[in-house]
């Protein structure tokens, strides 16, 4: 176990200049939600990559998506392992109602009342200058 | 489905020995030691000279290399080596690789073993301060900086999916999973090699032990532990001769299925099904080659680093209906039920040695030697976990 006192709390931040990867954090840090989408034959290749699975193409393409996404599951995290995550705490896995076959975490605090299949919308977060898209039950306001 | 074009021969290799170690939470050798001393167990019982070994399998995750173990054993020349993984998907894959290098004529005699100190060396499951992560294929960028950073959280988020789409609560699905919770502990009980040899456990127990990461409770989880363990696989012809005799390999199958997804574990998440695994695409594979079915099967020791990974395993390899492995009882999978699982107690509370205690069982039951005989049996099925891929065995009787 890593005990707090051990180390220094450093939030954990992800590598965000990754060849095949980094186009879905240059979006979010431009406050906007992309999907690795091929040139070839239009599928979403989440996780993204550069050759498609479908066509064979290899291309560095993305495409912009809505942020908003229905809850697929989830687990609230009650023993923790890393200082920078207190419990308790969940962790989400949404379905992007624009692209249904790409399926992203978020990490909200607590135990928030969820039900599979909810709405769910993005809300970024700054961390050590890094944008992380999270996610979070849509409110009345939202669909304003 | 394309023809398999495969040209597998049910039971042309043995595993005709079978060590190891002590289970513990703290062993005080490295794992260097603990391979050394569960192999030269495994060639004891087969009755295999150590200088004789041409051959080593390792996992692909273990800190001891082949050629490490072949020169502490002090065998004279090692012509085959090699590895399969990742990690827990590996140990029946790992004995296929043997059985095909001897199918081959690559080796003769062909030791494949796991060692790890799980317990006070390095323990899975803990995010260190190294900087940024992700990057270079690990995918792990989309998923530890969310707090997805455990298997126990993965397999979580797995469980309360599975109910959902079976329309069950998660309650209910919890009953299921103690069901092969208590299965385990029980077999444990009659077994004193076990780690939780002098635990017991009751449904009560269960319910009532700590909520790690919701719907996992504690004893959802295997255990911590320092040891190893090894077998011994050459042609079932020569095993005949030996002291140890012939458990047949009566068949050897891994499988991904399609759309498995890069990196380890976690990105399983992104599968369009994740209450299965590759192990359903494994499943077909290894009883066509077998000749045989689910409903042929005796006794399973079915990967267990958690209860839902059995517990979906159960589905993949068609002994229940989809949904319907909830519905089990203890009663069910112990001795005298419709299918005894993990005979030794399994990861959950036999000892954690990523699979390879599993193979090891296997054999016991094929020998009639297990502390939790299932009696008559003639067939056993041996699995290696997904997500990441699967892999499996069946052992057999010699006849
Ligand atoms: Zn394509």
């Amino acid at each position: 176990m890593i005990g707090a006192e051990d180390v220094a709390v450093r939030p954990v931040v992800p590598v965000v200049d990754d060849v095949d990867t980094g186009g879905f954090f240059e979006a979010a840090a431009r406050g906007e939600l992309a999907v690795r989408h091929c040139g070839g034959c239009g599928t979403d290749l989440h996780l993204p990559r550069e050759c498609c699975p479908h066509c064979g193409e290899l291309s560095r393409t993305w495409r912009t998506v809505e942020p908003r996404a229905t809850l697929y599951s989830w687990t609230v995290v009650e023993h923790q392992v890393h200082p920078a995550h207190p419990t308790p705490y969940t962790v989400v896995l949404v379905e992007l109602d624009d692209a249904p076959t790409v399926r992203l975490l978020g990490h909200l605090p607590g135990r928030p009342p969820l039900t599979v299949g909810q709405p769910m919308v993005v809300e970024f977060e700054d961390v050590e200058g890094v944008r992380l898209p999270q996610w979070r039950p849509e409110e009345e306001s939202d669909r304003a | 489905m394309p023809e398999d074009t495969s040209r597998w021969t049910p039971g042309a290799t043995s595993i005709v020995g079978v060590g190891a170690t002590d289970f513990s939470r703290s062993s005080g050798r490295s794992p260097l030691t603990l391979a050394v001393q569960a192999t030269r167990a495994a060639l004891a019982d087969a009755g295999v000279d150590p200088r004789d070994v041409d051959g080593i399998v390792r996992c692909d995750m273990d800190l001891v290399s082949g050629p490490a173990l072949a020169d502490s054993l002090g065998a004279r020349d090692l012509t085959y080596w090699g590895e399969a993984g990742p990690g827990g998907s590996g140990p029946a894959a790992m004995v296929a690789q043997a059985a095909a290098a001897v199918s081959a004529g690559l080796a003769s005699t062909v030791v494949v073993f796991r060692a790890l100190n799980g317990r006070s060396g390095n323990r899975y499951g803990l995010v260190g301060e190294r900087g940024a992560v992700g990057g270079d294929g690990s995918y792990d960028e989309f998923f530890l900086p969310f707090g997805m950073q455990t298997a126990g959280q993965f397999f979580a988020v797995v469980a309360r999916r599975y109910a959902h789409e079976h329309g069950m609560s998660v309650d209910k699905l919890s009953e299921g999973l103690a069901s092969i919770a208590l299965a385990g502990r029980a077999h444990a009980n009659n077994n004193p090699a076990a780690q939780f040899h002098d635990r017991t456990m009751t449904r009560e127990d269960y319910f009532a032990s700590r909520m790690l990461s919701d719907p996992l409770r504690l004893f959802d989880y295997c255990l911590e532990t320092d040891g190893a363990c090894a077998v011994v696989v050459t042609s079932t012809e020569r095993a005949r001769d030996l002291a140890g005799g012939a458990v047949p390999i009566v068949s050897a199958a891994q499988g991904t299925g399609p759309g498995v997804q890069p990196g380890l574990m976690f990105p399983a998440l992104l599968r369009p099904s994740t209450p299965s695994w590759p192990s359903a695409a494994t499943a077909p594979t290894l009883f066509g080659r077998a000749g045989v079915s689910a409903a042929d099967i005796d006794v399973a020791q079915v990967y267990d680093c958690f209860t839902i990974t059995t517990l979906i395993q159960l589905e993949d390899y068609g002994f229940v209906p989809r949904g319907q492995a909830a519905h089990l009882g203890e009663a069910d999978l112990t001795l005298g039920g419709r299918l005894p699982i993990n005979t030794s107690g399994g990861h959950l509370s036999e000892a954690y040695i990523h699979g390879m205690n599993h193979v090891v069982e296997g054999v016991r039951q094929m020998r009639g030697t297990s502390t939790n005989q299932v009696t008559g049996a003639e067939l056993c099925l041996v699995t290696s976990a997904p997500p990441p891929g699967a892999s499996a065995l069946i052992l057999g009787v010699d006849r």
